[in-house]
């Protein structure tokens, strides 16, 4: 079978390179072994959210911090404001309308009621410019009965602690009284499996109603508009603004962000091979010339170009054993300390190695094999070394803002 | 010294399971039925346990689908599906019921109704016998019970199509599965038009029994073994006579016979797997081959909205049937968005699950019918009686498509020129 | 906190480990008042990280006769009166062609001498009876051995003190001793919640704390020369076996496997440790790598079998010479009258032993307060079951949870609420714990933190380490034992830098990217680094 570009990977970082090739009329592949990270994800995409545990307030200016070898440095400075600009142009097209902007972060407002930076946030998630935001506002935090996923205790003290005045309910309905009688299923997902029926949220509006009236904000759990964008059904129906706050997971508004970007992609003609893994790579000089993925046996997939999105340990991007690291779909050259005691810290919550670890590449994010650079053949996203995701919260914007540079890498030749 | 731990290896890949509920999301039941406790606890979760003591086992895992999408969701590539269904298989003492006996024994079944075709067609249309089925047998009223061809496929085949096939010189054997022989022989026509057009001859399997993947589901898997023995020994002698593979036109047929085999039944079906597989993937590797061309009738125009089935999702091949379709220039293939529709083989039929069968096709109707097309194809005939009950619309398999759009007379040309002349051709010839 | 400063009981018993537990039971049975204090949590110390093994005594059969005895006796005791906290698995002794087979009958000589029932099986009898072991096995002996939850029996048997009137205190560490007129006359503990201070007098403190009994003496001026002997585990991510393996031969590294529970047990190492570092144990990646590498002769499946984590614990040896490894001292039982051996009045330690043996020495140690304080009762612990033990409790077609709690609980499962959608509500999914079982925890098994939830419910001890589950435990927790949102947001990330701690040395594989998971959910998504303390406290 003959691509454009084939792109190994299908989370955050996949998906945007293949939305902008696809997009760009080229014929994409995409193989992808399962569902993403994104299952996890907030509701945010964040540039650069910490810097040495300091919240950063302005991203760019952060970024021209960053030591060199981090992904964001290898993009230049000015085609940084371009791409994040096409990033949420991506997100629009795709139907995920988000609030926020690149040159200042704002917070989102995580399920124990921590705030983090962040830098696009799903338009009907909280948001706050500052925790000053909610001083003195009267905020209802309505939960949907017996769901635990959503600590209201510790949102609650939260938000008191900005000074906001909050009342925690709870409410149900037929349906989601119905959906209780699973002791493990009343999750997110199923929830808003539920609320996706139009009479089912007008049944949840009518009991919202009922917690009572005046609140200048209610907050809800990030539980709505898995498949429909219904809260403003929601909104109407209540009366109050209704924002909706991340809930532990899987989470719905991660989840929306996949299901949009796959929509997307399919109806920009691009191949999704869904629960494949590559096998194997296939060389000839400085270029990949083919891949193979297990259930496609030996069916050889060629392509142009080739672009390896496959995240880190917990996507499989980079395999550990006891003593070695490696990347395990092309065999490409890691970034990686030796021993396994430097791969991580004592301290569950101090800097752990491993997170920055990842494919060496070069400034094109072209990778190497065998001390040889692969010209056709990009790495971006968490597969790339030299970015500790999770705690300077840069995750989700280095996977799409080194997915959009190389998409233009890729159609600029 | 000796390397340790290189990896971790363990039934059904239990150990790669990191509890990270991804399954959850894409169980089609667990969204409708909430005394199902989900893929991630009937499977990863209890299989810890009843690994200590069965009594962890619990008789609910039966309103598992079997339809895999949690195995297709899952990043890690964890066996969900097949936890579950092993443990149904190793720990339930639920005896199949008649009902389960007559839905899982397809074959004998169809082989008996075929007999009487026109009379249990009608009889089973009735109301009266539709209400006997429900109340007696747990058959679901509302359910269009799939009707009986007058012929079965393979006494067609012996009668008017085996003769022909020995003017070719090379040959694919042809699994078709009781969806084919019973209810409808023109799919399995259709393979045989386009592989004779392809210059291919078709034979039949020495024995073919029922791929038993309505046996498993209903809780006979002594008996799916004692089929999927035949079926392999066939499939072995196809080999031997050195036909080039074994064709399917189901999905599942086709998905039990590859894994289901092996992973539930344990049989060893490693030196035939690779040579079974679906026609549309088999057409599809010998067009990108060069050792095939097709080509298609000039003034063909449908609008075809594409479901991908559970098992073709978890075989991981829509992109061969796919991609076939659309060298089909007057074809326009819609991708409709991936989920299951309800009816995962015989257990829709069944009175206590009819409602949640039809609870969770229902977005995917919808989807239909704002697409509106000129008719649905997929790859899994039990997909077909659900969409067609429950929509207006028909659905056809890809290979019916193809059959349908193909110009035999120029693709029969095509594949019989002297290799010299290849490359004057000229035609609407679909290349990759 | 006031009305306790002044109260008055006939024992204080250090240590919230299961010798203090067994001691605080015995001495309520026996109709005195008892206060048990421990520091953190029960099973914080060596009783909470061991094999969790039933001995049948053949292990110490041919080195220490005394000790095989003594366990025998008691496994056939234990079985009786904790039966819902003991697994009866049976045991293998196997010799692989590297061993020496003349052992074999030594050991068989030895077992029935201390009338410990030894079977020689065939090989392949006893690859029949255990699949998972070492096909290569040239000979195998049957023993009664048996896997034994020290959680559960540790919680049974300060549940039961507590229902014959002992007062039990939690985070509670004695730090000193009162004495006058050359006698022990009460404790000064410091609340660890609060920071308070508050006294407790009895005119006897028996010092049952394990290691830390070395410590607790030295309050008094006294010496008790123990010697702290780490040894390390590793936990797998499932049962490989059903019976206890062992190797037929000298005690060991890493030679026996234990299934406990939903997962199995190899272990352990023993290593000398300073002082100093027994409340901060490191298992190294040399331990880990000896007990991968010795845990695969017993069961080649270990080679492949993920790993949950690895921890280590101290065992409270008394010192008898200068022995480096440690292995040669006796396991035997310690029980010192200070005021006959130091002229300390009002004071006993009980120490050495074993877990298993924690009933027989409670029984000395009560024997010998009662002597003290002029009680002639006698000792009823070998009879009288364990609360949840009084008959074996089963039954079939039950919802998984009510099957697990059953285990857990045995016949005070139905105690737990499973009336209502709540209360059914399952918090961890890996290990069955609903919202009702942990509010029984909460009402009578001194569950307020989550880390006690942990040892008493098993929640977050499964293969997801608490990723998915201890968030939603904990607020759960926090709504039941009415705790600040702040500090029970602490004790989570506590909780979760406790759950790292284990998975860190063996994070490579699927443990790595667990790891990575819980990094992603609860920093990444929660941010629940903020909430940490200051100090990288880790959860005791």
């Amino acid at each position: 079978m003959k691509f454009d570009t084939i792109i190994i990977g299908g989370g955050l970082s996949g998906m945007t390179c293949a939305a902008m090739l696809a997009k760009n009329g080229q014929k994409v592949a995409l193989v992808t072994a399962g569902q993403s990270c994104l299952h996890f994800n907030s509701g945010s995409i964040e540039l650069l959210g910490f810097q040495e545990g300091k919240v950063v307030e302005r991203p760019f200016e952060g970024i021209a911090q960053l030591n060199e070898a981090h992904p964001y440095r290898k993009i230049k400075t000015e085609k940084l404001t371009v791409y994040a600009e096409e990033a949420r142009t991506l997100l629009a097209e795709a139907g995920l309308k988000m609030k926020g902007n690149a040159e200042k972060n704002h917070f989102r407002l995580s399920p124990i009621g921590t705030t983090i930076p962040a830098w696009l946030t799903l338009e009907d998630l909280i948001t706050l410019e500052t925790t000053a935001e909610l001083n003195g506002k009267k905020l209802l935090l309505a939960n949907v009965e017996g769901f635990l996923d959503w600590p209201t205790a510790y949102l609650s003290d939260s938000l008191s602690a900005m000074g906001a005045n909050v009342k925690t309910a709870s409410f149900t309905t037929e349906a989601l009284a119905f959906a209780r009688k699973s002791p493990t299923e009343m999750r997110a997902i199923n929830i808003a499996k539920y609320l996706d029926k139009a009479q089912n949220m007008a049944d949840a509006a009518r009991e919202i109603n009922r917690l009572g009236k005046g609140f200048d904000l209610v907050l809800l759990p990030a539980v709505l508009g898995l498949a429909h964008d219904n809260i403003d059904l929601l909104r109407k129906a209540v009366e109050m603004p209704i924002e909706c706050v991340a809930t532990m997971p899987p989470s719905v508004p991660g989840i929306r962000i996949e299901n949009k970007l796959r929509g997307f992609l399919g109806q920009h003609g691009a191949v999704v091979l869904n629960s494949d893994t590559v096998n194997n790579g296939f060389f000839e000089g400085d270029k990949l010339t083919a891949i193979t993925t297990e259930k496609l046996e030996e069916t050889r997939l060629e392509a142009n170009q080739y672009v390896l999105a496959t995240g880190s340990f917990l996507s499989g991007g980079l395999v550990s054993d006891y003593q070695t690291i490696t990347e395990p779909a092309l065999h490409l050259e890691v970034e990686a300390h030796e021993s396994r005691t430097q791969w991580t810290s004592e301290y569950l919550f101090d800097e752990q190695p491993y997170m920055a670890f990842g494919v060496k590449t070069t400034d094109d994010f072209h990778p190497m094999k065998d001390g040889k650079t692969v010209t056709n053949l990009y790495a971006i996203g968490s597969v790339l070394s030299g970015n500790s995701g999770i705690k300077q919260a840069t995750g989700t914007g280095v996977s799409m803002l080194t997915a959009i540079a190389v998409a233009h890498n890729i159609l600029n030749q | 010294m000796s390397e340790i731990q290189l990896k971790n290896i363990s039934r059904h890949e239990l150990e790669q399971c990191l509890k990270c509920s991804i399954c959850t999301v894409y169980c089609p039941v667990s969204a409708v039925e909430p005394k199902y406790p989900g893929p991630k606890h009937s499977g990863p979760d209890l299989m810890r346990y009843r690994i200590k003591d069965a009594a962890f086992f619990n008789e609910n895992l039966k309103m598992c689908l079997n339809c895999k999408r949690c195995e297709v969701a899952c990043p890690n590539d964890v066996k969900v599906g097949d936890i579950i269904q092993e443990a149904r298989i190793k720990y339930s003492t639920h005896t199949p019921s008649l009902r389960d006996r007559m839905l899982a024994n397809t074959d004998f079944v169809g082989t008996m109704a075929t007999m009487v075709a026109p009379v249990v067609n009608f009889s089973l249309g009735l109301k009266p016998a539709k209400t006997v089925l429900h109340t007696v047998m747990g058959i679901d009223k509302h359910r269009t019970f799939p009707s009986y061809s007058r012929q079965k496929f393979e006494t067609w085949f012996k009668k008017e199509a085996e003769e022909q096939q020995k003017q070719f010189t090379r040959f694919v054997s042809y699994f078709h599965g009781c969806y084919v022989n019973y209810n409808y022989p023109q799919l399995g026509k259709d393979l045989v038009k386009i592989m004779n057009a392809c210059n291919y001859g078709v034979h039949l399997l020495e024995k073919e029994k029922c791929c038993g993947v309505a046996l498993i589901a209903n809780g006979l898997s002594a008996q799916a073994k004692r089929q999927g023995t035949v079926n392999l020994k066939s499939m072995r002698r196809s080999i031997e006579n050195r036909d080039e593979a074994i064709v399917t036109t189901s999905s599942t047929c086709t998905f039990t016979m590859r894994d289901e085999y092996k992973h539930l039944l344990e049989l060893d079906n490693a030196d035939v797997r690779d040579s079974l597989m679906l026609a549309t993937r088999f057409l599809h590797t010998l067009i990108t081959a060069g050792k095939i061309r097709l080509a298609f009738k000039k003034d063909y125009r449908k609008k075809v909205a594409y479901h991908s089935a559970c098992h073709m999702e978890r075989l991981g091949w829509i992109v061969y049937s796919t991609e076939l379709m659309r060298m089909v220039p007057g074809l326009d293939l819609i991708m409709l968005e991936s989920q299951c529709c309800g009816i995962a083989g015989t257990y829709g039929f069944k009175k206590e699950n009819y409602e949640r069968s039809q609870q969770i096709g229902a977005t995917l109707f919808d989807h239909i019918n704002e697409v509106d097309p000129d008719c649905v194809s997929t790859d899994c005939e039990t997909c077909k009686w659900q969409i067609e009950m429950s929509t207006k619309y028909k659905v056809i398999n890809p290979i019916s498509l193809i059959a349908e759009a193909l110009d035999v007379e120029e693709t029969r040309r095509l594949n019989t020129v002297h290799e010299a002349d290849k490359p004057r051709m000229q035609g609407d010839l679909a290349m990759p | 906190m006031a009305e306790r400063q002044h109260k008055t009981f006939d024992v204080i018993v250090i240590g919230g480990g299961i010798t203090g537990a067994g001691v605080a039971r015995d001495c309520a049975l026996r109709g005195l008042s008892v206060l048990l204090v421990e520091k953190y949590d029960l099973t914080n110390g060596a009783s909470g990280r061991n094999h969790g093994l039933l001995h049948s005594g053949a292990r110490y059969a041919v080195t220490d006769k005394e000790s095989a005895t003594e366990c025998i006796q008691e496994n056939m005791t234990l079985r009786k009166i904790a039966r819902h906290c003991v697994e009866e698995t049976e045991g293998l002794f196997i010799t692989l062609p590297e061993d020496d087979l003349c052992y074999q009958k030594n050991f068989v000589e030895a077992c029935t001498e201390a009338g410990i029932r030894a079977e020689i099986i065939d090989p392949k009898e006893a690859i029949r009876l255990e699949p998972a072991v070492n096909p290569t096995l040239i000979g195998a002996v049957k023993v009664p051995d048996a896997s034994i939850d020290p959680f559960r029996l540790t919680a049974a048997n300060m549940l039961d003190a507590k229902l014959h009137g002992a007062d039990v205190l939690t985070y509670h560490e004695v730090t000193r001793l009162i004495i006058r007129n050359g006698s022990v006359e009460g404790v000064v503990m410091c609340n660890h919640k609060t920071g308070e201070i508050c006294e407790a007098y009895a005119p006897l403190t028996i010092n049952a704390a394990g290691i830390w009994g070395h410590l607790i003496a030295q309050m008094a001026d006294l010496t008790v020369n123990m010697f702290p002997a780490k040894g390390a585990l590793l936990v797998f991510g499932h049962r490989v076996n059903q019976m206890v393996i062992n190797r037929c031969r000298k005690p060991a590294n890493a030679d026996i496997l234990v299934p406990d529970d939903a997962v199995c047990v190899i272990g352990t190492t023993s290593d000398r440790v300073p002082f100093d570092e027994i409340d901060r144990l490191k298992v190294t990646p040399e331990e880990v790598d000896l007990l991968i590498r010795e845990g695969e002769k017993l069961a080649p499946a270990l080679a492949t079998t993920r790993i949950l984590r690895a921890y280590a614990g101290v065992r409270p040896l008394v010192a008898a010479d200068n022995d480096p490894s440690g292995r040669n001292i006796s396991r035997g039982i310690v029980l010192l009258d200070h005021e006959t051996r130091d002229g300390l009045g009002g004071f006993i330690t009980i120490t050495g032993g074993k877990m298993m043996t924690y009933r027989l020495m409670a029984e000395l140690a009560t024997d010998l307060a009662c002597k003290k304080l002029g009680v002639d009762k006698a000792c009823e612990t070998a009879t009288k079951p364990l609360p949840g033990s009084e008959k074996t409790y089963r039954k079939r077609g039950l919802p998984t949870a009510v099957v697990a709690e059953e285990g857990r609980h045995g016949t005070l499962a139905p105690l737990i609420p499973n009336a209502t959608d709540i209360d059914r509500a399952m918090v961890c999914e890996c290990e069955e714990v609903t919202v009702g079982e942990m509010k029984y925890a909460v009402e009578t098994l001194h569950a307020t933190q989550l880390i006690n939830m942990r040892r008493r419910t098993r929640v977050s001890m499964g293969t997801c380490q608490g990723t998915l589950c201890a968030c939603r435990a904990a607020h759960v927790l926090c709504e039941l034992a009415k705790t600040e949102a702040k500090q029970s947001q602490y004790e989570l990330a506590s909780v979760m830098a406790e759950r790292w701690k284990g998975m860190r040395p063996v994070a490579w594989g699927d443990t790595l990217k667990e790891a990575q998971l819980m990094s992603v959910v609860y920093e990444g998504l929660c941010g629940l680094n903020q909430r940490a303390g200051k100090g990288k406290e880790i959860a005791q």
